[in-house]
C-alpha cells in the first residue's frame, strides 16, 4: 500500500539506532560541522609512502576537514606534512599535485622553505620588515603525520588527538599479517559524484547491495560462505568483515579463478575494513584496494581510488593483479560504475528539499554480511562525534527514546 | 579507395558501431587476435596505468553480459578525427586518431565532454579487407564522474 505525506514522515517502526534522518546527508550546517568535529579530529590517509620514494619528493593533498596539505619525505627520509599555505599572503606553495622540491619557494614573492617546515628565506626580508618579523616566525604549520597499516600515510590536523596507534586500535588486526610486506600503488584515480561521503561510506559498510551487483552475486551471493561473513565493530566507528572463497570462475562462460593470491589470506579470500570516518581496506584475493572519502559539501564527493600489489611483485604477478582490479574495480570495471551510480542515485533522491525523511539501516542478521550492523556502528561513532543523534540531528524529530542496538 | 581513406573509414565505422550498441559489428571490424587496451598516466603516482585490457574475445564476454549489470544509459558519441595513417611492416599500417567522446542523458538530451583520448590502432588486411589489429587508447581525461559500462 504507497502512503500519503503523513504516513511518509512517520518514524520508521525500528529502535533509534536503525535510521537516521536523511538531513544529515544533505544540511550545510552539519557538514560544516562535521568538518570540525569529526575530519578534523580523525587520521585522514593522505597518500602511500610507495608515493614518495625518495628525499625531497612531494605530494598534495586535500582534507577533508578543508586544509590543502603538503606531504614531503625530507633530506632525513622521515615524512612530514605541512599545510600548503605560504604564511605570507596565503598563497598555494606547491601547485602539482608530485614533484620534488629541496626547496619550496612560494611563486608570488620567492619565500623560501626547507622540507622540514623552516622558512629559510624571506626575499628583502631585512629590507622590508627590519628585526620585527624574522624567518624564524614564518614557520608552515605542521601537521602530524604517521605511516603504517601497509605503508600508508596518515595525517592528523588535530595537534591533541590520539595517536594513530590508539585511533586504530584493534580493527585492522584481521589484515595484520596481509599488510606485513611493503606495497606499491599501481592503479590511482578520483571520481567526483553529487552525494554524500556518508553514503559511500555505507556502500562500503553493507554487503546487501551485492543485489547491484551480477559480478557479486554470481561469484558470492550465490557460494557457499557468503552468508557467513560477519560483521565485526570496533572502537571508534571502525568495522571490518570476514572473508569467504569468491568464485571467480563462476560469473560467465570463460572466466578463471585468479592466478595469483595474497600473502596470508586463503585463495579466493576478501577481507575489507572501514576505516571511520571515510576510508576502506578492501583486500580481494590479489589485489587491495583502498578508498578515501574526501568530501566537497554535504551533496559533494571526491572519492580517491588506489590499487596496490606487492613490490616485490614480478612483472606477471603485477600484470594478473591490475588485470584483476580493473575487471572489477577500474574506472571501466564492472563494480565500480554499479556502486557509484548507485551513490549518484542516493544523492540525487535525497537532494535538499526533495522530502526525503529517512534511511533505514534496520537488517539484523546475526552481524552476518547483510546485516546493517556495520551502517549502525559507524552512525554509533558519528553521534558521539557530532553529540547530535543521526536520528534526529537537529532535535526537531520529537521521537521518543528507544533502546538503542549497536 | 586509398589505403588512407579505407584505414580511417575502418576506424569511424568502429567509433559508430560503439555509438549504436552494434557490438557484434564492431567485432566483425577486428581481426581474430585482436587486442585492446585503455591506459593513462597517473602524475600523481608517476606511473603508467592499464584500465582495461582486453582480447576480442574478452570484449565479447564484457558486452555479452552488459544487460546482467546496472549502468548509466546515457548515450555516449565518439567525435574521432584521424590525424596520421602510415605503413607500419609488411601487412600492418598504424592510426593516430583524436578522440572526444560525448554523454548525452537521456532526460532532456544535455550533452557533456566525457572524455578526451588518443587512439593508436594498428591495422592488418585480412581477405583483402582491412581489420583492427591493436588498439590503445591513452586517455587524456582521467576523472569521469560516475562512469560508465561500455569502453571507448
Amino acid at each position: 500500500m504507497s502512503r500519503n505525506a503523513t504516513d511518509w514522515l512517520k518514524t520508521p517502526g525500528f529502535p533509534n539506532s536503525h535510521f537516521v534522518d536523511s538531513r544529515i546527508y544533505t544540511d550545510e550546517a552539519l557538514f560544516k560541522e562535521e568538518q570540525e568535529k569529526i575530519f578534523n579530529k580523525s587520521w585522514i590517509i593522505a597518500c602511500h609512502e610507495s608515493e614518495l620514494t625518495g628525499a625531497y619528493d612531494y605530494r598534495t593533498f586535500s582534507h577533508p576537514g578543508g586544509a590543502p596539505l603538503i606531504i614531503v619525505r625530507g633530506e632525513d627520509m622521515k615524512v612530514r606534512s605541512f599545510y600548503n599555505i605560504c604564511p605570507h599572503r596565503g598563497n598555494t606553495l606547491l601547485y602539482d599535485p608530485v614533484g620534488n622540491a629541496k626547496r619550496i619557494t612560494c611563486i608570488f614573492h620567492a619565500w623560501m622553505f626547507d622540507t622540514k617546515g623552516n622558512c629559510i628565506e624571506i626575499s628583502r626580508g631585512e629590507q622590508g620588515y627590519q628585526d620585527r618579523y624574522k624567518c624564524e616566525n614564518a614557520g608552515l604549520r605542521e601537521v602530524r603525520t604517521e605511516i603504517g597499516y601497509g605503508g600508508f600515510v596518515w595525517v592528523n590536523v588535530d595537534d591533541n588527538a590520539p595517536s594513530l596507534k590508539e585511533y586504530i586500535g584493534d580493527s585492522m588486526n584481521m589484515l595484520e599479517e596481509n599488510l606485513s610486506m611493503p606495497l606499491e600503488v599501481f592503479h590511482y584515480h578520483k571520481a567526483v559524484v553529487n552525494t554524500n561521503y556518508k553514503l559511500w561510506h555505507d556502500t562500503n559498510s553493507e554487503f546487501y547491495h551485492d543485489y547491484m551487483h551480477y559480478f557479486n552475486k554470481a561469484t558470492g551471493m550465490m557460494q557457499p560462505g557468503y552468508f557467513d561473513r560477519k560483521y565485526t565493530g570496533y572502537a571508534n566507528g571502525h568495522a571490518s568483515v570476514g572473508s569467504m572463497e569468491i568464485k571467480y570462475d563462476a560469473y560467465s562462460k570463460g572466466s578463471k579463478p585468479r592466478a595469483v593470491g595474497w600473502p596470508g589470506l586463503s585463495p579466493g579470500g576478501w577481507v575489507l575494513i572501514d576505516i571511520f570516518p571515510g576510508m576502506t581496506f578492501n583486500l580481494r584475493t590479489s589485489v587491495l584496494r583502498m578508498d578515501t572519502a574526501i568530501p566537497l559539501g554535504p551533496n559533494k564527493l571526491i572519492i580517491e581510488f588506489r590499487g596496490l600489489g606487492l613490490k616485490s611483485d614480478t612483472p606477471e604477478q603485477r600484470a594478473e593483479r591490475i588485470h584483476d582490479h580493473n575487471v572489477i574495480w577500474g574506472p571501466f570495471g564492472r563494480n565500480l560504475h554499479e556502486d557509484l551510480l548507485g551513490v549518484h542515485g542516493q544523492g540525487r533522491a535525497m537532494r535538499d528539499g526533495s522530502d526525503s525523511k529517512w534511511v533505514i539501516h534496520g537488517r539484523e542478521e546475526n552481524s552476518t554480511i547483510h546485516d546493517e550492523v556495520g551502517m549502525r556502528h559507524f552512525y554509533a561513532e558519528w553521534s558521539k562525534k557530532m553529540q547530535r543523534p543521526a536520528y534526529d540531528p537537529l532535535g526537531d524529530n520529537k521521537l521518543q527514546a528507544t533502546k538503542e542496538i549497536a | 579507395m586509398d589505403e588512407r581513406t579505407e584505414i580511417s573509414e575502418l576506424i569511424y565505422k568502429s567509433f559508430l558501431a560503439l555509438d549504436d550498441l552494434q557490438f557484434a559489428e564492431y567485432l566483425a571490424l577486428c581481426a581474430p587476435d585482436y587486442h585492446y587496451l585503455i591506459s593513462a598516466y597517473s602524475p600523481e603516482i608517476r606511473k603508467e596505468m592499464i584500465w582495461l585490457e582486453e582480447s576480442g574475445d574478452s570484449l565479447k564476454l564484457l558486452f555479452d553480459n552488459l544487460p546482467k549489470h546496472n549502468s548509466d544509459h546515457s548515450r555516449l558519441t565518439r567525435l574521432g578525427n584521424v590525424y596520421l595513417v602510415s605503413k607500419a611492416a609488411a601487412n600492418e599500417w598504424k592510426a593516430l586518431t583524436f578522440l572526444q567522446v560525448f554523454r548525452t542523458t537521456l532526460d532532456g538530451g544535455a550533452t557533456e565532454l566525457f572524455a578526451v583520448c588518443k587512439v593508436h590502432d594498428k591495422i592488418t588486411k585480412l581477405d583483402e579487407k582491412f581489420k583492427l589489429l591493436d588498439r590503445e587508447i591513452k586517455m587524456e581525461t582521467r576523472m569521469f564522474g560516475f562512469g560508465h559500462h561500455i569502453p571507448f
